[in-house]
């Protein structure tokens, strides 16, 4: 990535690298980066172990407490206790005020401040390991309306045939195939091994590769079964997950929508090990919720804290003040989550994610060795990939990143459009009399195979057929609100089969208007699309491309003549600073809230302990 | 006297872990390369199938090419008759085979009716498939010898590799004949 090699034209051959090189090479890097996001993640469970560990000790004193009334603990049991507080004191006098203590004292302390909250986060990750173990990952794509592929249709059935190449090619168990009818080109392998794992392929992908990049493209998800990529991205998510645990765990005071999905997270683990592919779609529905966890949201206390709409009791006031001191602990928690997952956990993971892809892209040209498949594949998907159902969530399983909108997830977006394709075709019906012999179907991909059908039959020379599909044309264009020259014309397509000169050129003509308004299409999607956690995970599709053309694909590659790298500096150099204030600050207001959490839970403490102490032992 | 004791010891076991280590996975790659291998018999076999449908689709658009039918079908007969034999024979006759069939595609592209027809559609599909997935069996299999007789040769588990029975595999090398071989499109 030097300047100095891309702002000048290189003469002579290209630095070439073999597939095997490349794949040695991304497996190496592998390695690094799964050091750098382990070590990520503990460097940041420091402040989340510090900050949990007083609320655990708070609680065992209370429960101490309770069980003292009826049988007395010995009194040996509180002398530990104030041991253990001691050393803890000591640690934090040394961490706040830099008082001197005794090396092993010091060790001892930070035993104490660190491993009960540090054993619950682990207990808490390998909790969501087993709890989503047998769902694996993807299976909210499990929940869509997934069909098998039809073998009699020619390009569902290249579909498989590719699949079963790339198997062969790989050496593999062939993966199970879905197919989604969705408009949009993309594709994913989902599951929890190479045993059980499926690739999720949409119609639109068939429609829109030739048989080489379809090959290419499955070879990559192929590829990337074969590197067990399906167990790295299960342990990646499972890190979010417990990340959102631990958030509704500590939000679950306050708000109800933090107890219901805990208690929807307890009902899927009393479930069963049912193999349904029902329960694989509630654990994707569950770790969702999960996810969503782990923004900065804090409408469960807003409403908890927000008195104004409620009639206020005294049983509410008891309740606010004695979960007060949890408040700061609780933001503590949800601030240093937040800040470590963006400046560290999240950027580790995507680089590692990242060289996943690229080597099962490398790993795809040693399958079918040929590097112009995959990169003219990659090309036309990146132009043209439209949101995907299934969710953020599975979205770094897919081929390239799918866009983020859940349109086709969202039940009420996807009747209205199923509504507006019944109506444009039964307006075609109408206008078109004579031809009753269809019935409109109810459901969006029967009646996506009938629109096909009619529409091949047309292409193919039917007369009737070819009137229909001119008919729901004009109705497709009033619908949309644009003119019928907008839509694409079956019938210059079928006279350019028969060689007709003049329908080549409007079709020609009509390809290059649709190209010239797609970028501006783009853009607008663009701005509606909400932010996901993974966006970053995928590669651009300039570097990849590059990787490809080193590998011997002939992309064309535009120099961008390293600006881009000089602007990169100069903002570097303009908002580094800025930038670096800004750290400090969030890691000072991390420190604040830690120490204000401490402080409060002590007070809270031992207010509670008083009241026992008083009350029943006089 | 422990110590230097303690020392060879520890360094003998580490050789015995290694040792044990590179033998089983010479053993594992060798069940790889045999297992490649019997894929590509899968595929073959697969191909053999297929062909009298193909054969029974496109005889009745065909009925003026008979000789080039006949050849595919007489190519057939002698590949399956070759099944049993020795690996040099079947070769011969499954390259004959790929060229019959090569040979049909090529007729058939002068029938544009023939093309249009989606069962004949369907079945030049699944042989296409079928030839591809011979060639990828085939570049599997390559790959694993590769694997495998990289292994064995170089140093130093070319030292007694060849003491435990060991030996290179050949790979399965495409000839002329199959060079020649136009791609079928779909």
């Amino acid at each position: 990535m030097g300047t100095h090699s891309s702002s000048t034209v290189v003469v002579g051959p290209r630095d070439r690298e073999s597939f095997f090189e490349a794949q040695r090479r991304n497996r190496r890097a592998t390695w690094r980066l799964s050091a750098v996001a382990v070590l990520a993640t503990a460097v940041m469970g420091i402040p989340l172990a510090l900050t949990i560990t007083p609320l655990l000790y708070a609680a065992a004193l209370i429960v101490a407490d309770i069980v003292s009334i009826w049988m007395p603990l010995p009194p040996s049991f509180w002398q530990h206790a104030n041991e253990i507080a001691r050393y803890g004191m000591v640690a934090i006098g040394w961490l706040t005020q830099g008082k001197a203590a005794n090396p092993q004292a010091l060790a001892l302390g930070a035993a104490v401040l660190l491993l009960p909250g540090a054993i619950l986060s682990v207990a808490l990750w390998l909790g969501v390991n087993a709890l989503f173990r047998r769902a694996g990952v993807g299976g909210a794509l499990l929940a869509l309306k997934a069909r098998e592929p039809n073998p009699s249709d020619l390009k569902e059935l290249q579909l498989s045939d590719v699949v079963q190449e790339m198997a062969i090619a790989a050496g593999l168990p062939a993966p199970r195939i879905m197919l989604i009818d969705a408009p949009a080109a993309n594709a994913a392998a989902i599951g929890t091994s190479l045993n059980d794992a499926r690739i999720v392929v949409s119609r639109g992908l068939l429609e829109q590769l030739n048989r080489d990049e379809l090959e290419g493209a499955l070879a990559h998800l192929v590829a990337s079964i074969g590197n067990g990529d399906l167990r790295i991205a299960f342990r990646v998510t499972s890190v979010f997950e417990t990340c959102g645990l631990l958030v509704a765990i500590v939000n679950s005071p306050f708000g109800s929508r933090s107890r219901r999905t805990l208690w929807r997270i307890v009902r899927y683990g009393l479930a069963g090990k049912k193999d349904s592919e029902g329960s694989a779609a509630e654990a994707a529905a569950v770790a969702a919720l999960l996810t969503r966890g782990t923004g900065l949201e804090t409408d469960d206390i807003d409403n908890f804290f927000d008195t104004t709409s409620r009639k206020k009791s005294v049983l509410r006031s008891i309740r606010n003040f004695l979960f007060f001191p949890i408040f700061f602990t609780n933001m503590a928690i949800k601030l240093s989550l937040w800040f470590f997952s963006f400046s560290m956990l999240e950027p580790s993971m995507a680089l590692l994610w990242r060289k996943r892809k690229y080597l099962a892209d490398a790993s795809a040209v040693q399958l079918t060795r040929n590097p112009d498949g995959l990169a003219e594949a990659l090309r036309k998907l990146n132009s043209d990939h439209g949101p995907i159902p299934g969710g953020a969530w599975a979205s770094h399983l897919f081929l390239v990143s799918p866009a983020e909108s859940d349109r086709v997830n969202d039940p009420k977006a996807n009747a209205a459009q199923q509504q507006m394709w019944v109506q444009m075709w039964a307006a075609s019906e109408a206008s078109e009399k004579g031809n009753s012999s269809t019935s409109a179907s109810a459901d969006l991909p029967s009646l996506m195979k009938e629109i096909t059908a009619t529409g091949s039959a047309a292409v193919a020379g039917d007369a009737n057929a070819m009137a229909r599909m001119m008919a729901f044309r004009q109705a497709a264009a009033t619908a949309l609100g644009k003119s019928v020259d907008e839509m694409p014309n079956l019938a210059d397509i079928a006279a350019a089969q028969h060689g007709d000169k003049a329908a080549l050129q409007h079709l020609m003509e009509f390809s290059n208007k649709m190209k010239a308004n797609q970028p501006a299409a783009s853009d607008s999607q663009k701005s509606s699309h909400n932010s996901s956690n993974f966006a970053g995970f995928f590669p651009s599709l300039k570097r990849r491309l590059k990787r490809l053309d080193r590998m011997g694909a002939h992309v064309e590659l535009e120099s961008d003549g390293g600006k881009s790298w000089i602007v990169i500096a100069v903002l570097a150099v303009c908002l580094g600073p800025f930038a670096l204030v800004a750290l400090a600050l969030l890691l000072l207001l991390i420190g604040i809230m830690m120490l204000s959490s401490l402080a409060f839970l002590m007070v809270w403490m031992a207010f509670i302990h008083e009241l026992f102490v008083v009350f029943l032992h006089h | 006297m422990s110590t230097t004791l303690i020392v060879i010891c520890l360094i003998a076991a580490a050789l015995l872990i290694w040792f044990i280590a590179v033998f089983n996975s010479l053993v594992a790659l060798r069940v790889r390369v045999q297992n490649a291998w019997a894929d590509i018999d899968v595929q073959l076999k697969r191909r053999h199938d297929l062909i009298p449908n193909l054969v029974g689709a496109v005889q009745g658009y065909m009925a003026h090419e008979r000789s080039t039918l006949e050849a595919v079908t007489e190519a057939r007969t002698k590949a399956v008759a070759s099944s049993g034999g020795s690996v040099a024979d079947r070769a011969q006759a499954e390259s004959a085979l790929t060229g019959a069939l090569s040979n049909l595609f090529a007729v058939a592209e002068q029938y544009p009716q023939l093309r249009a027809v989606e069962s004949v559609q369907l079945l030049q599909e699944q042989l296409t498939s079928t030839e591809n997935r011979i060639a990828f069996a085939r570049q599997f299999y390559n790959d694993e010898v590769m694997k495998f007789n990289t292994m064995q040769s170089t140093f130093p588990r070319n030292l007694f590799a060849g003491m435990f029975g060991f030996s290179p595999a050949t790979m399965f090398a495409a000839d002329d004949s199959e060079r020649a071989n136009v791609k079928v499109n779909v």
